[in-house]
């Protein structure tokens, strides 16, 4: 196959796609081998190709470049290794800022409040029974002594 | 020459050669705009898109990209579109989808957009048009030809 044969059968756009079989892969690794002229033409290729996809490119949330940096971050670290018995080191934990309005309490918290709430209430009632209690002995303790000074004048 | 700097270019017939390891926050950077818009072109779901994304820049195979014999943007454009298209199967797979192609249509658009935006191998390709590999094959040289042309 001449050069310009090979240029032109579209195996080396199909290659650099990642459409190329290992046969066409071979093939273009030793065109590249025997020609100088070729890798010339395989980096205008590239750059035609990165130009395409370049022009359709859509910037991802700013969320993914979190996790792909935490994800090397882990990788770097190396896989843990928690076996029986060892202790494990603070800082192999992620420092990670939750951006959250939300907080977690134990389950504990849940009768402590409800019952809380019910005392609350029991206390509010009791102490408008009293205080209405209170107010209608002290008229009834006024009506008497009224009457005892109409009676006793 | 393109940012990469392809040291030693063409000496000794060899292939392009980098001259510095990049990281995949670094290729990220770099690339992540480029690659998101493929898998997008590939699969449009944004959620299912972007978890692609994220499996593409952590892959071990992103660091097989600094002994690529090419840039890093080709490895990426083939790493995600091979991500892509995975994801995509797996999704077919479950819920099967229609022929997203118009049937006869053998222009470069077409078997180009068969090839990388469905997934299909150019064997796949020529046997749904009724051409040949190479023609399928002559057909993206045309495609980036015309690309390059106009």
């Amino acid at each position: 196959m001449s050069k310009q044969e090979f240029i032109e059968s579209g195996i080396l756009e199909s290659h650099l796609m990642g459409l190329a079989n290992e046969e066409e892969q071979q093939l273009v690794a030793e065109m590249m081998l025997s020609d100088n002229a070729m890798s010339e033409y395989v980096n205008d290729l590239e750059d035609d190709i990165k130009r395409y996809f370049a022009e359709g490119s859509v910037p991802p949330p700013e969320a993914v470049r979190e996790i792909i940096l935490l994800r090397s971050i882990r990788e770097k670290k190396g896989p843990s290794n928690y076996g029986v018995g060892e202790t494990v080191d603070a800082k192999q934990y992620l420092d990670v800022e939750v951006n959250d309005t939300h907080m977690k309490v134990h389950k504990l918290w849940r009768p402590a409040f409800i019952a809380v709430f019910i005392l609350s209430k029991i206390f509010l009632i009791a102490g408008l029974y009293f205080y209405f209690k209170s107010v209608a002995q002290q008229e009834e303790i006024d009506k008497i002594k009224t009457e005892m000074q109409q009676n006793n004048p | 020459m393109n940012e990469l700097e392809r040291a030693g270019n063409g000496v000794n017939g060899q292939a392009v050669s980098k001259p510095k390891t990049l990281t995949s926050l670094e290729v990220y950077d770099q690339y992540g705009a480029m690659a998101y818009g493929i898998i997008l072109q590939i699969l449009p779901q944004v959620h299912l898109a972007q978890e692609v994304l994220v499996s593409v820049f952590s892959s071990p195979q992103l660091q097989s990209c600094n002994s690529y014999p090419f840039t890093f943007a080709a490895c990426v454009i083939k790493l995600a579109r091979e991500k892509a298209v995975e994801a995509k199967r797996k999704l077919t797979a479950l819920v099967p989808a229609g022929a997203e192609y118009a049937s006869g249509d053998t222009s470069p658009q077409s078997i180009f957009d068969l090839a990388f935006r469905q997934g299909f191998t150019p064997d796949e390709v020529a046997g749904k048009l009724n051409i040949s590999k190479k023609e399928v094959l002559h057909s993206f040289h045309e495609f980036f030809k015309s690309y390059r042309n106009a």
